[in-house]
Protein backbone atom coordinates (compact mmCIF):
# COMPACT_ATOMS: atom_id res chain seq x y z
CA UNK A 1 0.00 0.00 0.00
CA UNK A 2 2.98 2.29 0.09
CA UNK A 3 2.87 5.06 -2.50
CA UNK A 4 5.77 6.91 -4.04
CA UNK A 5 6.34 10.29 -2.49
CA UNK A 6 7.21 13.35 -4.57
CA UNK A 7 10.46 15.21 -4.16
CA UNK A 8 8.60 18.10 -2.55
CA UNK A 9 7.02 15.79 0.02
CA UNK A 10 10.39 14.26 0.82
CA UNK A 11 11.92 17.65 1.46
CA UNK A 12 12.77 18.25 5.02
CA UNK A 13 10.25 20.85 6.11
CA UNK A 14 12.36 21.86 9.04
CA UNK A 15 15.16 23.13 6.84
CA UNK A 16 14.63 23.95 3.17
CA UNK A 17 11.04 25.11 3.13
CA UNK A 18 11.31 26.86 6.44
CA UNK A 19 14.44 28.67 5.27
CA UNK A 20 12.62 29.94 2.18
CA UNK A 21 9.65 30.90 4.35
CA UNK A 22 11.79 32.83 6.79
CA UNK A 23 13.66 34.62 4.00
CA UNK A 24 10.35 35.54 2.40
CA UNK A 25 8.93 36.73 5.72
CA UNK A 26 12.04 38.80 6.45
CA UNK A 27 11.88 40.35 2.96
CA UNK A 28 8.21 41.24 3.47
CA UNK A 29 8.95 42.77 6.86
CA UNK A 30 11.80 44.87 5.44
CA UNK A 31 9.59 46.01 2.56
CA UNK A 32 6.86 46.92 5.02
CA UNK A 33 9.30 48.90 7.19
CA UNK A 34 10.68 50.64 4.09
CA UNK A 35 7.17 51.55 2.96
CA UNK A 36 6.31 52.91 6.40
CA UNK A 37 9.46 55.05 6.45
CA UNK A 38 8.65 56.36 2.96
CA UNK A 39 5.17 57.36 4.13
CA UNK A 40 6.71 59.17 7.10
CA UNK A 41 9.03 61.04 4.71
CA UNK A 42 6.06 62.06 2.53
CA UNK A 43 4.11 63.12 5.62
CA UNK A 44 7.09 65.23 6.72
CA UNK A 45 7.27 66.92 3.29
CA UNK A 46 3.56 67.62 3.67
CA UNK A 47 4.34 69.45 6.94
CA UNK A 48 6.94 71.74 5.29
CA UNK A 49 4.57 74.75 5.03
CA UNK A 50 4.47 74.72 8.86
CA UNK A 51 8.26 75.04 9.15
CA UNK A 52 8.06 78.55 10.60
CA UNK A 53 6.27 77.22 13.70
CA UNK A 54 9.09 74.76 14.31
CA UNK A 55 12.01 77.18 13.92
CA UNK A 56 13.08 77.10 17.60
CA UNK A 57 13.16 73.28 17.55
CA UNK A 58 15.03 73.29 14.22
CA UNK A 59 17.76 75.57 15.59
CA UNK A 60 17.99 73.43 18.72
CA UNK A 61 18.38 70.28 16.61
CA UNK A 62 20.99 71.94 14.38
CA UNK A 63 22.92 72.80 17.52
CA UNK A 64 22.67 69.23 18.79
CA UNK A 65 23.42 67.37 15.58
CA UNK A 66 25.51 69.83 13.59
CA UNK A 67 27.70 71.67 16.04
CA UNK A 68 27.93 68.65 18.34
CA UNK A 69 29.35 66.50 15.53
CA UNK A 70 31.82 69.07 14.25
CA UNK A 71 34.88 68.11 16.27
CA UNK A 72 34.55 64.34 15.79
CA UNK A 73 34.00 64.71 12.07
CA UNK A 74 36.90 67.13 11.65
CA UNK A 75 39.22 64.79 13.56
CA UNK A 76 38.21 61.76 11.52
CA UNK A 77 38.47 63.66 8.22
CA UNK A 78 41.90 65.05 9.20
CA UNK A 79 43.24 61.61 10.13
CA UNK A 80 41.73 59.97 7.05
CA UNK A 81 43.26 62.62 4.82
CA UNK A 82 46.68 62.03 6.36
CA UNK A 83 46.41 58.23 6.14
CA UNK A 84 45.27 58.39 2.52
CA UNK A 85 48.14 60.69 1.65
CA UNK A 86 50.66 58.40 3.37
CA UNK A 87 49.32 55.29 1.63
CA UNK A 88 48.92 56.83 -1.81
CA UNK A 89 52.02 58.99 -1.63
CA UNK A 90 54.37 56.06 -1.09
CA UNK A 91 53.12 54.47 -4.32
CA UNK A 92 53.16 57.73 -6.29
CA UNK A 93 56.69 58.39 -5.11
CA UNK A 94 57.90 55.32 -7.02
CA UNK A 95 56.76 57.01 -10.24
CA UNK A 96 57.76 60.49 -9.17
CA UNK A 97 54.10 61.48 -9.32
CA UNK A 98 53.72 62.67 -5.73
CA UNK A 99 52.65 66.11 -7.00
CA UNK A 100 49.35 64.48 -8.02
CA UNK A 101 48.46 63.75 -4.42
CA UNK A 102 46.16 66.80 -4.28
CA UNK A 103 44.09 65.53 -7.20
CA UNK A 104 43.65 62.11 -5.63
CA UNK A 105 42.93 63.27 -2.09
CA UNK A 106 40.75 66.19 -3.28
CA UNK A 107 38.67 64.08 -5.65
CA UNK A 108 38.22 61.34 -3.06
CA UNK A 109 37.12 63.72 -0.33
CA UNK A 110 34.92 66.06 -2.34
CA UNK A 111 33.19 63.29 -4.26
CA UNK A 112 33.00 60.50 -1.67
CA UNK A 113 34.74 60.76 1.68
CA UNK A 114 33.32 64.14 2.70
CA UNK A 115 29.64 63.21 2.35
CA UNK A 116 30.22 59.61 3.46
CA UNK A 117 32.13 60.50 6.62
CA UNK A 118 29.54 63.13 7.48
CA UNK A 119 26.81 60.53 6.96
CA UNK A 120 28.57 57.88 9.03
CA UNK A 121 29.21 60.26 11.92
CA UNK A 122 25.65 61.55 11.73
CA UNK A 123 24.00 58.16 11.63
CA UNK A 124 26.17 56.74 14.40
CA UNK A 125 26.03 59.76 16.65
CA UNK A 126 22.84 61.63 15.78
CA UNK A 127 20.64 59.02 14.08
CA UNK A 128 21.09 56.55 16.93
CA UNK A 129 20.45 59.27 19.51
CA UNK A 130 17.31 60.41 17.64
CA UNK A 131 15.93 56.86 17.51
CA UNK A 132 16.69 56.38 21.21
CA UNK A 133 15.14 59.73 22.18
CA UNK A 134 11.96 59.26 20.14
CA UNK A 135 11.81 55.59 21.17
CA UNK A 136 11.92 56.54 24.83
CA UNK A 137 9.23 59.15 24.21
CA UNK A 138 7.08 56.55 22.47
CA UNK A 139 7.32 53.96 25.27
CA UNK A 140 6.74 56.67 27.91
CA UNK A 141 3.51 57.65 26.09
CA UNK A 142 4.89 61.13 25.38
CA UNK A 143 4.05 60.74 21.69
CA UNK A 144 0.50 59.66 22.61
CA UNK A 145 0.29 62.69 24.89
CA UNK A 146 1.18 64.95 21.93
CA UNK A 147 -1.53 63.30 19.81
CA UNK A 148 -4.26 63.76 22.42
CA UNK A 149 -3.21 67.41 22.77
CA UNK A 150 -3.77 67.74 19.00
CA UNK A 151 -0.06 68.27 18.37
CA UNK A 152 1.04 66.40 15.26
CA UNK A 153 4.17 64.39 16.21
CA UNK A 154 5.43 64.54 12.62
CA UNK A 155 5.32 68.34 12.63
CA UNK A 156 6.56 68.68 16.21
CA UNK A 157 9.21 65.94 16.37
CA UNK A 158 10.13 64.71 12.89
CA UNK A 159 10.14 67.91 10.80
CA UNK A 160 12.71 69.78 12.97
CA UNK A 161 15.01 66.76 13.10
CA UNK A 162 14.85 66.12 9.38
CA UNK A 163 15.41 69.77 8.41
CA UNK A 164 18.24 70.04 10.94
CA UNK A 165 20.01 67.06 9.36
CA UNK A 166 19.37 68.25 5.80
CA UNK A 167 20.82 71.68 6.67
CA UNK A 168 23.71 70.38 8.79
CA UNK A 169 24.94 67.67 6.46
CA UNK A 170 26.23 69.92 3.60
CA UNK A 171 27.96 72.19 6.13
CA UNK A 172 29.64 69.23 7.79
CA UNK A 173 30.54 67.83 4.39
CA UNK A 174 32.31 71.06 3.37
CA UNK A 175 34.24 70.99 6.64
CA UNK A 176 35.15 67.32 6.14
CA UNK A 177 36.28 68.10 2.56
CA UNK A 178 38.59 70.94 3.61
CA UNK A 179 39.93 69.37 6.80
CA UNK A 180 40.58 66.07 5.00
CA UNK A 181 42.42 67.83 2.20
CA UNK A 182 44.36 69.85 4.76
CA UNK A 183 45.47 66.61 6.46
CA UNK A 184 46.52 65.22 3.08
CA UNK A 185 48.33 68.46 2.19
CA UNK A 186 50.29 68.34 5.47
CA UNK A 187 51.56 64.84 4.71
CA UNK A 188 52.24 65.74 1.08
CA UNK A 189 54.27 68.72 2.19
CA UNK A 190 56.20 67.33 5.16
CA UNK A 191 56.62 63.69 4.12
CA UNK A 192 56.79 63.78 0.32
CA UNK A 193 58.05 67.32 -0.17
CA UNK A 194 55.13 68.40 -2.35
CA UNK A 195 54.35 72.03 -1.40
CA UNK A 196 50.88 73.24 -0.34
CA UNK A 197 50.38 75.29 -3.52
CA UNK A 198 51.23 72.30 -5.67
CA UNK A 199 48.75 70.17 -3.69
CA UNK A 200 45.96 72.74 -4.14
CA UNK A 201 46.68 73.29 -7.86
CA UNK A 202 46.59 69.55 -8.39
CA UNK A 203 43.23 69.32 -6.59
CA UNK A 204 41.79 72.31 -8.50
CA UNK A 205 42.89 70.75 -11.75
CA UNK A 206 40.67 67.74 -11.36
CA UNK A 207 37.73 69.09 -9.39
CA UNK A 208 34.85 70.91 -11.02
CA UNK A 209 31.72 72.56 -9.74
CA UNK A 210 29.79 69.38 -10.46
CA UNK A 211 31.99 67.40 -8.07
CA UNK A 212 31.51 69.95 -5.31
CA UNK A 213 27.76 70.42 -5.68
CA UNK A 214 27.00 66.74 -6.26
CA UNK A 215 28.85 65.98 -3.01
CA UNK A 216 26.67 68.52 -1.19
CA UNK A 217 23.49 67.15 -2.81
CA UNK A 218 24.49 63.66 -1.76
CA UNK A 219 24.98 64.79 1.81
CA UNK A 220 21.51 66.34 1.91
CA UNK A 221 19.95 63.11 0.65
CA UNK A 222 21.94 61.16 3.26
CA UNK A 223 20.64 63.52 5.94
CA UNK A 224 17.04 62.95 4.83
CA UNK A 225 17.58 59.17 4.80
CA UNK A 226 19.13 59.08 8.28
CA UNK A 227 16.46 61.33 9.81
CA UNK A 228 13.61 59.38 8.18
CA UNK A 229 14.88 56.00 9.37
CA UNK A 230 15.75 57.24 12.87
CA UNK A 231 12.41 58.98 13.38
CA UNK A 232 10.41 56.09 11.92
CA UNK A 233 12.12 53.49 14.12
CA UNK A 234 11.90 55.76 17.14
CA UNK A 235 8.22 56.60 16.78
CA UNK A 236 7.29 52.94 16.34
CA UNK A 237 9.25 51.68 19.34
CA UNK A 238 7.47 49.27 21.66
CA UNK A 239 8.53 46.93 24.50
CA UNK A 240 10.25 49.39 26.83
CA UNK A 241 14.01 49.63 27.20
CA UNK A 242 14.64 46.53 25.10
CA UNK A 243 12.62 48.08 22.27
CA UNK A 244 14.60 51.32 22.49
CA UNK A 245 17.84 49.37 22.11
CA UNK A 246 16.41 47.45 19.17
CA UNK A 247 15.26 50.64 17.43
CA UNK A 248 18.66 52.26 17.90
CA UNK A 249 20.43 49.22 16.51
CA UNK A 250 18.06 48.96 13.54
CA UNK A 251 18.50 52.66 12.80
CA UNK A 252 22.27 52.34 12.50
CA UNK A 253 22.17 49.18 10.38
CA UNK A 254 19.35 50.34 8.08
CA UNK A 255 20.90 53.81 7.69
CA UNK A 256 24.30 52.43 6.68
CA UNK A 257 22.74 50.17 4.06
CA UNK A 258 20.37 52.82 2.68
CA UNK A 259 23.07 55.52 2.60
CA UNK A 260 25.41 53.20 0.67
CA UNK A 261 22.68 52.22 -1.80
CA UNK A 262 21.75 55.89 -2.28
CA UNK A 263 25.42 56.77 -2.71
CA UNK A 264 25.86 54.12 -5.41
CA UNK A 265 22.80 55.33 -7.29
CA UNK A 266 23.69 59.01 -7.06
CA UNK A 267 27.35 58.42 -7.97
CA UNK A 268 26.20 56.43 -11.01
CA UNK A 269 23.80 59.20 -11.98
CA UNK A 270 26.45 61.93 -11.63
CA UNK A 271 29.26 60.04 -13.37
CA UNK A 272 27.26 58.43 -16.14
CA UNK A 273 24.58 60.98 -16.88
CA UNK A 274 25.43 64.44 -15.51
CA UNK A 275 29.17 64.46 -16.12
CA UNK A 276 29.01 63.89 -19.90
CA UNK A 277 26.46 66.71 -20.13
CA UNK A 278 28.33 69.31 -18.03
CA UNK A 279 31.94 68.55 -18.96
CA UNK B 1 -22.45 33.10 45.28
CA UNK B 2 -19.79 30.76 44.05
CA UNK B 3 -22.29 28.61 42.21
CA UNK B 4 -22.18 30.91 39.19
CA UNK B 5 -21.16 29.23 35.95
CA UNK B 6 -18.28 30.60 33.93
CA UNK B 7 -20.68 32.02 31.33
CA UNK B 8 -22.65 33.79 34.05
CA UNK B 9 -19.47 35.28 35.53
CA UNK B 10 -18.34 36.56 32.12
CA UNK B 11 -21.79 37.78 31.04
CA UNK B 12 -22.14 41.50 30.40
CA UNK B 13 -24.02 43.41 33.08
CA UNK B 14 -27.28 44.99 31.93
CA UNK B 15 -26.82 48.58 30.79
CA UNK B 16 -27.38 50.77 33.84
CA UNK B 17 -30.22 53.24 33.18
CA UNK B 18 -29.24 56.91 33.27
CA UNK B 19 -31.37 58.70 35.90
CA UNK B 20 -34.09 60.92 34.42
CA UNK B 21 -32.57 64.13 35.83
CA UNK B 22 -29.13 63.38 34.40
CA UNK B 23 -27.70 63.08 30.92
CA UNK B 24 -25.01 60.82 29.61
CA UNK B 25 -21.87 62.43 28.17
CA UNK B 26 -20.52 59.23 26.63
CA UNK B 27 -22.58 56.38 25.20
CA UNK B 28 -20.70 53.24 24.25
CA UNK B 29 -22.72 50.58 22.47
CA UNK B 30 -21.71 47.03 21.44
CA UNK B 31 -18.03 47.91 21.20
CA UNK B 32 -15.82 45.16 19.79
CA UNK B 33 -12.08 45.29 19.16
CA UNK B 34 -9.65 42.52 18.22
CA UNK B 35 -5.93 42.50 17.48
CA UNK B 36 -5.38 39.50 15.22
CA UNK B 37 -6.94 36.54 16.97
CA UNK B 38 -7.00 38.28 20.35
CA UNK B 39 -10.49 39.54 21.11
CA UNK B 40 -9.83 42.37 23.54
CA UNK B 41 -13.21 44.11 23.76
CA UNK B 42 -16.22 41.81 23.35
CA UNK B 43 -19.32 43.96 23.42
CA UNK B 44 -18.92 46.93 25.75
CA UNK B 45 -22.11 48.79 26.65
CA UNK B 46 -21.57 51.73 28.94
CA UNK B 47 -22.94 55.18 29.73
CA UNK B 48 -20.80 57.84 31.39
CA UNK B 49 -23.05 60.38 33.09
CA UNK B 50 -22.24 64.06 32.68
CA UNK B 51 -20.32 65.38 35.70
CA UNK B 52 -19.66 62.01 37.34
CA UNK B 53 -16.41 60.21 38.09
CA UNK B 54 -16.68 56.71 36.70
CA UNK B 55 -13.93 54.32 37.72
CA UNK B 56 -13.36 51.30 35.50
CA UNK B 57 -11.64 48.50 37.38
CA UNK B 58 -10.09 45.43 35.85
CA UNK B 59 -7.19 43.05 36.11
CA UNK B 60 -4.25 42.89 33.73
CA UNK B 61 -5.31 42.08 30.18
CA UNK B 62 -8.98 42.86 30.81
CA UNK B 63 -9.08 45.49 28.04
CA UNK B 64 -8.90 48.64 30.20
CA UNK B 65 -6.18 50.34 28.18
CA UNK B 66 -7.80 49.41 24.86
CA UNK B 67 -11.09 50.93 26.04
CA UNK B 68 -9.26 54.07 27.16
CA UNK B 69 -7.49 54.39 23.81
CA UNK B 70 -10.89 54.25 22.11
CA UNK B 71 -12.05 57.10 24.36
CA UNK B 72 -8.91 59.08 23.43
CA UNK B 73 -9.82 58.61 19.76
CA UNK B 74 -6.57 56.71 19.14
CA UNK B 75 -8.25 53.43 18.16
CA UNK B 76 -11.29 52.73 16.05
CA UNK B 77 -13.59 49.89 17.03
CA UNK B 78 -14.14 46.89 14.79
CA UNK B 79 -17.84 47.15 15.59
CA UNK B 80 -20.05 49.33 17.74
CA UNK B 81 -20.32 53.03 18.47
CA UNK B 82 -18.99 55.67 20.86
CA UNK B 83 -21.06 58.83 20.98
CA UNK B 84 -19.96 61.85 23.02
CA UNK B 85 -22.77 64.33 23.74
CA UNK B 86 -21.35 67.76 24.49
CA UNK B 87 -23.78 70.55 25.31
CA UNK B 88 -23.56 71.98 21.80
CA UNK B 89 -22.76 68.96 19.66
CA UNK B 90 -22.57 65.19 19.48
CA UNK B 91 -19.50 63.42 18.15
CA UNK B 92 -19.21 59.85 17.00
CA UNK B 93 -15.67 58.73 17.82
CA UNK B 94 -16.07 55.46 15.91
CA UNK B 95 -16.39 57.31 12.60
CA UNK B 96 -14.96 60.76 13.35
CA UNK B 97 -12.94 62.59 10.71
CA UNK B 98 -9.53 64.09 11.59
CA UNK B 99 -11.15 67.51 12.05
CA UNK B 100 -13.84 66.06 14.35
CA UNK B 101 -11.23 64.24 16.38
CA UNK B 102 -9.26 67.48 16.72
CA UNK B 103 -12.41 69.24 17.95
CA UNK B 104 -13.07 66.41 20.42
CA UNK B 105 -9.52 66.44 21.77
CA UNK B 106 -9.72 70.20 22.34
CA UNK B 107 -12.31 69.36 25.02
CA UNK B 108 -10.42 66.39 26.40
CA UNK B 109 -7.72 66.11 29.04
CA UNK B 110 -5.74 62.92 29.55
CA UNK B 111 -3.63 62.04 32.56
CA UNK B 112 -1.18 59.34 31.61
CA UNK B 113 0.17 56.62 33.87
CA UNK B 114 3.70 58.02 33.96
CA UNK B 115 2.53 61.64 33.45
CA UNK B 116 4.07 61.56 29.92
CA UNK B 117 5.81 64.90 30.35
CA UNK B 118 8.35 65.84 27.69
CA UNK B 119 11.71 65.44 29.42
CA UNK B 120 13.50 68.01 27.29
CA UNK B 121 11.10 70.77 28.35
CA UNK B 122 10.61 72.69 31.57
CA UNK B 123 7.43 72.56 33.64
CA UNK B 124 6.35 75.88 32.11
CA UNK B 125 6.89 74.58 28.58
CA UNK B 126 5.20 71.25 29.32
CA UNK B 127 2.05 72.69 30.88
CA UNK B 128 1.89 75.50 28.33
CA UNK B 129 2.52 73.19 25.36
CA UNK B 130 -1.11 72.86 24.17
CA UNK B 131 -1.63 76.61 24.63
CA UNK B 132 1.44 77.46 22.55
CA UNK B 133 1.18 74.76 19.90
CA UNK B 134 -2.57 74.41 19.46
CA UNK B 135 -4.15 77.65 20.63
CA UNK B 136 -1.09 79.77 19.75
CA UNK B 137 -1.62 82.12 22.66
CA UNK B 138 0.92 84.89 23.37
CA UNK B 139 3.67 84.02 25.89
CA UNK B 140 2.31 86.25 28.67
CA UNK B 141 -1.16 84.65 28.50
CA UNK B 142 0.42 81.18 28.44
CA UNK B 143 2.50 82.06 31.48
CA UNK B 144 -0.52 83.26 33.44
CA UNK B 145 -2.62 80.22 32.53
CA UNK B 146 0.22 77.86 33.47
CA UNK B 147 0.56 79.54 36.88
CA UNK B 148 -3.20 79.17 37.47
CA UNK B 149 -3.15 75.49 36.41
CA UNK B 150 -0.20 74.74 38.71
CA UNK B 151 -1.95 76.47 41.59
CA UNK B 152 -5.06 74.34 40.99
CA UNK B 153 -2.98 71.20 41.58
CA UNK B 154 -1.31 72.79 44.64
CA UNK B 155 2.18 73.03 43.19
CA UNK B 156 4.59 75.86 44.08
CA UNK B 157 4.66 77.39 40.61
CA UNK B 158 7.47 79.84 41.37
CA UNK B 159 9.84 77.11 42.50
CA UNK B 160 9.28 74.50 39.80
CA UNK B 161 8.36 76.53 36.73
CA UNK B 162 11.79 76.30 35.16
CA UNK B 163 12.67 72.80 36.33
CA UNK B 164 12.68 69.83 33.99
CA UNK B 165 10.58 66.74 34.86
CA UNK B 166 13.68 64.75 35.89
CA UNK B 167 14.18 67.16 38.78
CA UNK B 168 10.67 66.53 40.18
CA UNK B 169 9.40 63.76 42.45
CA UNK B 170 6.93 61.15 41.10
CA UNK B 171 4.00 62.85 42.82
CA UNK B 172 4.97 66.28 41.50
CA UNK B 173 5.35 64.91 37.99
CA UNK B 174 1.86 63.44 38.23
CA UNK B 175 0.49 66.80 39.42
CA UNK B 176 2.24 68.59 36.55
CA UNK B 177 0.64 66.03 34.20
CA UNK B 178 -2.75 66.86 35.70
CA UNK B 179 -2.02 70.60 35.38
CA UNK B 180 -1.24 70.08 31.68
CA UNK B 181 -4.50 68.16 31.25
CA UNK B 182 -6.64 70.88 32.87
CA UNK B 183 -4.86 73.94 31.46
CA UNK B 184 -7.20 73.86 28.45
CA UNK B 185 -10.24 73.58 30.75
CA UNK B 186 -11.48 70.26 29.36
CA UNK B 187 -15.02 68.95 29.72
CA UNK B 188 -13.87 65.34 29.97
CA UNK B 189 -10.80 64.03 31.76
CA UNK B 190 -9.46 60.51 31.25
CA UNK B 191 -7.14 59.08 33.91
CA UNK B 192 -4.92 56.11 33.05
CA UNK B 193 -3.82 54.38 36.26
CA UNK B 194 -3.34 57.69 38.11
CA UNK B 195 -1.93 56.17 41.30
CA UNK B 196 0.28 53.39 39.91
CA UNK B 197 3.88 53.48 41.09
CA UNK B 198 3.35 56.17 43.74
CA UNK B 199 3.96 55.92 47.47
CA UNK B 200 0.89 55.75 49.77
CA UNK B 201 1.10 59.38 50.86
CA UNK B 202 1.35 60.59 47.26
CA UNK B 203 -1.51 58.24 46.30
CA UNK B 204 -3.71 59.92 48.93
CA UNK B 205 -2.63 63.31 47.60
CA UNK B 206 -3.55 62.38 44.02
CA UNK B 207 -6.90 60.96 45.17
CA UNK B 208 -7.71 64.13 47.09
CA UNK B 209 -6.69 66.20 44.10
CA UNK B 210 -8.92 64.17 41.77
CA UNK B 211 -11.89 64.65 44.11
CA UNK B 212 -11.10 68.32 44.55
CA UNK B 213 -10.86 68.96 40.80
CA UNK B 214 -14.13 67.15 40.31
CA UNK B 215 -15.85 69.44 42.84
CA UNK B 216 -14.25 72.68 41.64
CA UNK B 217 -14.29 72.14 37.88
CA UNK B 218 -17.38 69.91 37.59
CA UNK B 219 -15.81 67.92 34.75
CA UNK B 220 -16.73 64.38 33.79
CA UNK B 221 -13.96 61.92 34.63
CA UNK B 222 -13.28 58.36 33.54
CA UNK B 223 -10.60 56.66 35.60
CA UNK B 224 -8.99 53.40 34.51
CA UNK B 225 -7.28 51.68 37.41
CA UNK B 226 -6.76 48.49 39.35
CA UNK B 227 -6.33 50.41 42.63
CA UNK B 228 -9.45 49.35 44.58
CA UNK B 229 -8.75 51.69 47.48
CA UNK B 230 -8.45 54.73 45.21
CA UNK B 231 -11.54 53.66 43.28
CA UNK B 232 -13.75 53.73 46.39
CA UNK B 233 -12.43 57.17 47.35
CA UNK B 234 -12.85 58.99 44.07
CA UNK B 235 -15.69 57.20 42.25
CA UNK B 236 -19.34 58.10 41.93
CA UNK B 237 -19.85 54.79 40.15
CA UNK B 238 -17.58 51.82 39.60
CA UNK B 239 -17.58 49.43 36.64
CA UNK B 240 -15.65 46.20 36.32
CA UNK B 241 -14.13 45.11 33.02
CA UNK B 242 -13.44 41.40 32.67
CA UNK B 243 -12.48 39.55 29.51
CA UNK B 244 -13.55 42.47 27.35
CA UNK B 245 -16.99 42.99 28.89
CA UNK B 246 -18.44 45.21 31.64
CA UNK B 247 -19.61 42.53 34.07
CA UNK B 248 -20.67 44.83 36.91
CA UNK B 249 -21.49 48.51 37.27
CA UNK B 250 -23.12 50.62 39.91
CA UNK B 251 -22.69 53.07 42.79
CA UNK B 252 -19.95 52.19 45.29
CA UNK B 253 -22.13 50.34 47.85
CA UNK B 254 -23.95 48.42 45.16
CA UNK B 255 -20.68 47.46 43.54
CA UNK B 256 -19.17 46.34 46.84
CA UNK B 257 -22.06 43.90 47.37
CA UNK B 258 -22.07 42.57 43.80
CA UNK B 259 -22.57 38.77 43.78
CA UNK B 260 -20.19 38.02 40.88
CA UNK B 261 -17.19 36.02 42.23
CA UNK B 262 -14.89 37.88 39.82
CA UNK B 263 -15.84 41.21 41.41
CA UNK B 264 -15.51 39.76 44.90
CA UNK B 265 -12.06 38.33 44.18
CA UNK B 266 -10.86 41.70 42.89
CA UNK B 267 -12.29 43.46 45.95
CA UNK B 268 -10.81 41.02 48.48
CA UNK B 269 -7.52 40.55 46.63
CA UNK B 270 -7.74 36.79 47.13
CA UNK B 271 -5.35 34.58 45.16
CA UNK B 272 -8.06 31.95 44.78
CA UNK B 273 -10.82 32.54 42.27
CA UNK B 274 -11.80 33.03 38.65
CA UNK B 275 -9.41 35.95 38.06
CA UNK B 276 -6.42 33.79 38.99
CA UNK B 277 -7.69 30.92 36.85
CA UNK B 278 -8.18 33.26 33.89
CA UNK B 279 -4.68 34.67 34.38
CA UNK B 280 -3.11 31.19 34.51
CA UNK B 281 -5.11 30.18 31.45
CA UNK B 282 -3.83 33.25 29.63
CA UNK B 283 -0.25 32.38 30.65
CA UNK B 284 -0.67 28.82 29.38
CA UNK B 285 -2.04 29.78 25.98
Amino acid sequence: MSRKTTLFERMDHSTGVKAVESVGRAAMERASLGGRALLLFIDTIYQLPKTARSLPQIFRQIEICGIGSLFVLALIAFLTGMIMALQTGSELLKFGAQNNLGAIIGATFVREFGPMWAAIIMLARVGAAMAAELGTMAVNEEVDALRVMNINPVRFLVLPRMLALIVSMPLLTVIADYVGMFGGALVASYVYGSPFDQFLDSARGILGNLDFYSGLAKSMVFGAIIATIACDRGLHTTDGAEGVGRSTNQTVVASVICVLIANLMMTGFVQQILKPVFE
Amino acid sequence: MNQMTRDQMEAAAPLAAVPADQKSLIEIRDLYKSFGRRHILRGINLDVIRGETLVILGGSGSGKTTLLRHLMGMLRPDEGSIAVHFADSTMRLDRASHAELDAYRDRLGVIFQGAALLNSMTVLENVGLPLVEVRRLPPQVVYEKVIVALQKVYLPAGEILHLKPAALSGGMRKRVGIARAIVQEPELILYDEPTTGLDPVTVSGVNELTLDLQKRLGVTSVVITHDIHAAFIIADRIAMLYKGRIIAIGPKDEFRAHPNPVVQQLLTGSTQGPLTEAFLQGQAT
